[in-house]
Formats: C-alpha cells, structure tokens, sequence
C-alpha cells in the first residue's frame, strides 16, 4: 500500500471526528513530535560539547567553533539547502503570509546544523531552532491531513509552543511565546490545541529526562526596594536589549561586507566568525556556547567574577551571540538573551549594593532573574514571555512583581528605541510583517484580479459627446473607460465630470469628440501587482477607481467600494472560528 | 486575461533552446511568457497548500550581464513584448518567493534534479511536487527544439487523465492542432467504455474532435511508444487512479518521458 492510500484513509477515518476534535487529536501529535525533537537537539548539543570540552584547554580550541560553524553553513547550505539565520522570522512570515507552509526539511535542518555550531562552542541557543523545527512539524503534519489555512497555523503554533515547553520544561511560557510572537492573536480557537501541545511536548520532555527545573533558585523575599530597584533595572535591561539587537544587525552587515570585499565562499565566512568567537571565548569562556552554567551559578549567587569582568562578560556575549549568528552560524537568541540578561542583573545588583550600601536588596540571583526576564521582554518585545518563562524556568513565583515590573518597563522603553523585536525588525523594514487581522494581512489575501469590475461601458476615442450623454441616462456608471475597439488597448478615461462642462450646451454634443475630453493622464495598475500598491496610488492620487491593465489590455475598473466589500468579507474570514 | 506561461530563464545555448521552445508552445496557444532571470539558485513557489522548494543548478547564474538583454532579444525576434517577473517578497533574503498565478510553467529537464543534468530524462522530485500541487499545466520542453503537429493525450480514464484531456483539447483548440488519443490497454474495457467516461464527465464535446484513437498494447510499452509521432505534444495525467494507475503514474509517467523526445505537457490533480 502506497503512501498515497494510506494518506486517504487516515484523511477518511479522521474526518469522521467532529473537526474541533480533530484538531485536538492532531495537536496532540504534534506537541509528542517537537517534544522528541527538543529533547533530541538538547541532547544532541550536549553530546556534542561534551566532546569539545576535552580539548578546552588546548592552544587550538579557537579553531573548532570556525569548524562547527563552517560545517553548519555547509549543512544547510550544500546538504539541506535551507539557507542560515536562526528562522523564527521566516516561520512568522509564513504565518502570516502564506498561512504557515513550512518546507519539510525545516524539520530536522536547524536541529542538525545548530547542534554544530553551539555544540562546537559558537554563542547561540537551541530554543529557534527547535521552534522551527517544532513548527515545520506542524505545518507538514497539517499538509499531510489537507487541513485548512487556519488549522495549519494552529498547528504551526501548537509545534512551537510543544518545543519552547519540552526545551524548557515550562508549558505556560511555550503557550504564552507562541501567542504573543509566532501567532500575535490571542484567540481562544489557539488557545486549546496550543495548551495541548505544550503539555504533550513538556511530558515527553520529563519522560525523557526527568522532571528538572533548568535553573532551579532558593525562595526570594521581596522587599519594596527590590520592587523600586526593578524598575530602574528595567532601564538598563531595555538598553541591553537595544544594543543587542543593534549589534546583530550590525555584525550581519559587517560580515556580509567583509564576505563580499574578499570574496569569501559562505562556510569560510561562518569560520572565520566561529574563530573569532573561539578565541574570545578563549579567555572569556562564559561567552561562549549556550551559557547556561554561568547562569545557575549568578542564580544560586555563586559567581565569582568581579563587577568589571561581569561586565566585560556581558559585552563579550552580546558580541560573540551577535558575530556567531551575523556570520552564519546556526542558532536562536532566547539562551543569548537569558545570559547576557542574567550578567547584566548581576552588574545592577552589584553596582546599586556599591552605591547604596545601606540598602538591602533582595540578592544578587534575584536580580539575575530579574535581569534575564527584561533582556528577554527587551529583546523579544514580549513582556508577557519574559514574566512566564523565568518564574517557569526557575520555580520562583514570588518574584512576579518585579518580574512583571522590569519586563513591562523594558519592553516598553525598547519599543521606543527599536520599533520592532529582533524577530519582526527585518520583515518590518521590507514590509512583510502580516499580522492576524491588520490592514496589511487582509489586504495581502485578496487579489487585484479577484476584484476587477468588468461590467464597464467600453467607449471608443472617436465617439461623439451625444453618445457618451446617451450612455449617461441608460447607465448607472460614473466612469467610461477609452478603449481602441480592435486591440482593447487602455487610452484613457471619460468621468462624469470631464462631461459636466459640455451638458447644458447641447450645441456641442455633436462636435465634441471623447478623445477631446478624456483624461489620459490617470495612472493604471496592472492585474499582477498587489492589491495594497494600487491602494497607496489611488489614495495618494485621490482616486476612487483605477483602471486595470494586462500590459496595455483594459481588463475592467478596480473601485474602492469593491475593495471595501471584500475587505470585510475577508476580515471576517481571518478573524472566524476554526 | 491573457493567458500566461512562466519561464525561468538561463543564458546558456541550451536555455535559449528551451525558450524558444517555451515561446513556440506560446505563440500556438496565444499565450504571454513571462520570464524569470534568476538571481538566487534557490526559489520557492507557493501553492495553497504546499510550498516547493527550487534547487537550479549554478548554470542558471550564468552570464547575468547578458541574460536580460538576451532575454529580451529572443522574446522580440519571436514577436513577444519580454515581461520578466521580478520577485517582491522573499522567504530569506536569498530566497525568492514565485507566486503560482500562471496558466502554464515551463520546467526544463536540468530543475528536475541531479540525474536529468546529464540527460537521463528522470521527472524528479521537484517537478512532481510542482504537478501534484499546481493548478496549471506544466511544459516539458524536449533536449532540442522541436515543431509540433498535433496534440496526442494519453487517456487511460482515470480523473486526471480526464484533465490531461481537458488539457489536451485546450491546447488543440487553440493552437488548431489536431487531438489524438493514445490508450495503454490493461484490461478489455472497450473504445465505447472510454467513451463513456468522457461523456460521464461532460465532456462528450470533446469526443468529436479526436482525430485519431490508438490502443497500444502496455506489456510492450516501449516498443509501443515508438509508433507514436515524435512531432506530437504529448499531453500526460501526473498520478493515476484505479485502471490508469498502473499506466500513468509514477515510474511509468517517467518511463514515457524518458524514451520519448517529445515536449510533455503534464496535467496535476489540481487542474
């Protein structure tokens, strides 16, 4: 029995379910995939460290995240043939674009080369890819059953909150990340199917490893000067952030310069990025790779570096995170940003106890916590994320308030220095970001074509003004496109008001001819351009209809009623039940 | 609307020798090329409910200097207006994304995948994915350029061999070739049988415009072929059902384009 039947059959007997319960049953699938799949890439990469950590403290250590990561732009660029970047931005393109289709390599592409390049030590976190992959999951799955648009991104959704939870062991936060920045709609058709498969992908994860907590803290006792103390934090976190997100972009323009000026083939590019990373990595080795041992040592209050270097640390991972992935290693930014924000609460804790010693914060892995939740919010431009995933992550639900605190405040001071997350910046800036209901979304979905009106009264150049007046009492239009009768080419267009001069003096009607009085110089538009240009045009020209052309061929006229009537109609199709 | 046939470009002597190809099927059907140069060896194209990843091989960057005033100068020798498609969102930055709202596709030999570079004329994966999931009909232009003279459909009944006929009669219409019908024969079903199918499907329009219908025989596939004009279209079902399975689909279909020099054009199941 071939693939083909089997499919049909496994469409046949699941239809029989009501839909809804499908859909759960589906998300229930997928949560136990991208479960397997987080747990794999985590245990992939520390296989992987584990063998590189043997020759930490040879001379040529440097050399082997160059290798990872040279590898990893191989992988996907000869092998795979994916393209590098840490992708989250491309699964929310597809969401909101072309209603969640992801390739079916992006299942395992990210897991195989991010195991390369953070396994080897290049700075960057498994949690993108893993979200890619859980996604590409969901949406392939979603493929295979021919489920519809909406039911595609649930279940791309439902794949990248299955992986956030099992990599994290923290199924609210894989809910929450998923609505706030994969889906950016809370709605409660999501809600279930995503639940569900958070939960699945965070039992695989506990069946598969244990029940930990990843950065497991002692309770902390919150005082009102820890509260205050937050929201100073929370200035310096967005700060953070913004520089973070501006050195990525930097290091990316950087890197593709370098590249271009020494013609560089792409997988020396990725290793000499890898390089630089190792050798700073080098003498700072809490910069490198995921990080997170530096991590629970500033929560449990047991690092030992001093302020200088914390910070010096800090900058050192903001910049190795930045090189790492600007020159094409594989990798996301969630463990960047728990670190570089666990260093940058270490540093406030530090430099406020030395201000101010007569006061008594809390404790420095508090503020780590603290610190971790704002770089992220910052980051990411998602408090509710920020708040969620560290009171998961470590167990500390009494830190909520200032949590909340400094990730409202440092989200919202990033998004008045940097308009979009790292995520959405690129998509914003070429005008791809689509989100759920907005005016771009609706408008992406209808096509110019699908709007032509083609009951227009055709006119020819040479007719006279008494046979336009004729067709004004018969018609109901406002509006007579000029058309060469032989071969349908667009000349122009007669409007009601070209006409209104001439119609109380019947004496011209019969010596004024349309070409006389047609305007020529209205612009047109083309049936293949997107429906959102021919707005912009019509609204800068002021135009209430436009003419639509096949090259030079009148198709029919494209009015902004029409397009309001479909508007809606769309709208309520994106924003119905499932 | 104009009809349209998209067609991605290479500057090589043997590019130019599949658009020529793609503008021949044009000029016969009244349709508009559309070209697209490259600039990526990586495109997707999106379909509704799948996306198919393009992999060119590097020939198709070749010459990019010359390739648009190449382009334009076939296009106009051949008495087309060139229109190129121009990209305007892309999945990564090196990744185009092609829009699936043409009437036609051009996909030479060399888009397939690795083994029909060197000429074994295998369907890869990439142009199956395209058939199964386009809502046009896809051209195969044969190695070299070839007039033809008539449309041939093989029809064995199934539903996509209807729309392979569908196809088919469009193209003859159009180009006023004539449509004749070739059937692999596996069972005893009879010419009037066949003919039901048709009429079932509505199409009994149809049944008085073939020209010519031939049974040949399917345990002598290849030598069969060999009786069938190599100066014909041949129009092909991409995946069968029921008594057309074991004709038309998969190795078969392959089997068909690999002994056969002629241009293919191949109907989907989402015609």
């Amino acid at each position: 029995m071939d693939l083909f039947v089997i499919r049909k059959k496994m469409q046949f007997f699941l239809f029989k379910f009501d839909q809804n319960f499908l859909l759960l049953l589906i998300a229930l699938i997928v949560g136990i995939f991208s479960g397997i799949a987080a747990v794999g890439l985590n245990s992939s990469i520390a296989f992987v460290s584990e063998f590189v950590e043997s020759f930490h403290y040879t001379w040529y250590s440097f050399l082997f995240p160059g290798i990872g990561a040279a590898l990893s732009a191989i992988f996907l660029e000869k092998i795979i043939r994916e393209g590098s970047g840490h992708g989250v931005p491309e699964v929310i393109y597809s969401v909101g674009k072309y209603g969640g289709l992801l390739r079916f390599r992006s299942i395992f592409s990210r897991l195989v080369s991010s195991t390369l390049t953070i396994g080897s030590g290049g700075s960057a976190g498994p949690e993108a890819p893993v979200v890619i992959s859980g996604a590409a999951i969901g949406s392939n799955i979603a493929k295979f059953f021919s489920l519809n648009e909406r039911q595609r991104i649930t279940l791309v959704g439902c794949g990248a909150a299955a992986a956030i939870s099992a990599i994290f062991n923290a199924p609210v936060a894989g809910i929450i990340f998923t609505l706030e920045v994969i889906l950016a709609e809370w709605n409660s058709v999501y809600l279930v199917p995503v639940a569900i498969a958070s939960v699945a992908g965070t039992e695989i994860s506990i069946f598969l490893k244990g029940n930990q907590i990843p950065f497991k803290s002692s309770g902390f006792s919150i005082g009102f000067e820890d509260v205050l103390a937050a929201a100073v934090l929370a200035i310096l976190t967005a700060m953070v952030s913004v520089l973070f997100t501006r050195a990525m972009e930097k290091n990316h323009h950087v890197a593709e310069k370098t590249a271009s000026f020494f013609k560089l083939p792409f997988w020396l590019k990725a290793g000499i990025g890898g390089c630089i990373v190792g050798l700073i990595g080098y003498f700072l080795p809490d910069s490198m790779g995921e990080g997170y041992h530096s991590v629970r040592e500033m929560i449990s209050g047991v690092y030992s570096n001093g302020m200088t270097m914390v910070a010096i640390c800090m900058l050192a991972k903001i910049l190795t995170t930045s090189i790492t992935l600007g020159w094409g290693g594989s990798g996301g930014i969630f463990a960047p940003a728990l670190v570089i924000g666990s260093f940058t609460g270490v540093l406030f804790f530090r430099i406020s106890s030395f201000l101010f010693p007569e006061l008594h914060f809390v404790s420095e892995g508090c503020f780590a916590l603290l610190g971790m939740s704002g770089v992220m919010a910052g980051v990411l431009q998602a408090p509710l994320t920020g708040v969620f995933l560290i009171v998961e992550i470590t167990g500390s639900y009494e830190v909520i308030v200032p949590l909340i605190i400094v990730s409202t405040l440092s989200s919202t001071l990033c998004r008045y220095l940097e308009p979009a997350s790292l995520y959405l910046k690129e998509l914003v800036e070429k005008g791809q970001l689509l989100r759920p209901g907005t005016d771009s979304r609706v408008l992406s979905d209808l096509k110019i074509s699908e709007l032509i009106e083609k009951d227009c009264i055709n006119i020819s150049p040479d007719l006279l003004l008494k046979d336009v007046v004729s067709m004004l009492k018969v018609s109901k239009r406002n509006f007579f496109p000029v058309v060469d009768k032989d071969s349908m080419k667009f000349i122009g267009i007669v409007k009601f008001d070209n006409i209104r001069p001439y119609l109380l003096n019947p004496l011209l009607y019969e010596s004024v001819f349309v070409y006389q009085i047609m305007d020529k110089t209205i612009p047109t538009i083309q049936y293949r351009e997107e429906l959102k240009d021919a707005l912009d045009l019509m609204d800068k020209r002021h135009l209430f209809s436009i003419p639509v052309l096949d090259d030079k061929k009148f198709l029919g006229l494209l009015s902004k009623a029409t397009i309001l009537d479909q508007y809606r109609r769309e709208l309520k199709v994106q924003t119905s039940e499932v | 609307m104009q009809t349209t046939l998209f067609h991605i470009f290479r500057n090589t002597p043997f590019g130019r020798e599949i658009l020529l190809q793609s503008l021949y099927f044009c000029r016969e059907i009244n349709a508009e090329p559309i070209l697209y140069l490259p600039e990526f060896v990586k495109f997707l194209i999106y379909f509704d409910h799948e996306v198919v990843q393009i992999d060119l091989d590097r020939s198709y960057l070749k010459f990019k200097d010359t390739a648009r005033e190449n382009a334009e100068a076939i296009l106009k020798n051949n008495g087309f207006e060139p229109r190129f498609f121009v990209p305007k969102n892309y999945t990564a930055s090196n990744l185009p994304d092609i829009n699936s709202d043409f009437d036609y596709m051009t996909c030479p030999r060399s888009i397939s995948d690795l083994s029909s570079k060197i000429g074994l004329g295998f369907i890869g994966s990439r142009v199956r994915s395209i058939v199964q999931h386009a809502k046009f009909p896809i051209l195969i232009p044969g190695t070299v350029f070839k007039q033809w003279e008539s449309v041939v459909v093989f029809f064995g009944g199934s539903k996509n061999s209807i729309n392979a006929l569908k196809a088919g009669y469009k193209t003859a219409m159009e180009s006023g070739k004539p449509l004749d019908i070739v059937t692999f024969k596996n069972c005893e079903l009879s010419i009037e049988s066949y003919k039901g199918i048709i009429e079932s499907e509505g199409l009994s329009h149809m049944i008085d415009t073939i020209r010519d219908w031939r049974f040949l025989r399917k345990d002598k596939m290849e030598e069969e072929l060999m009786n069938i004009n190599h100066d014909a279209l041949l129009v092909l079902g991409a995946y069968g059902h029921g008594i057309v399975k074991d004709v038309f689909f998969g190795s078969t279909m392959e089997k068909i384009q690999s002994i056969m020099p002629n241009n293919l054009l191949i109907a989907g199941t989402k015609l």
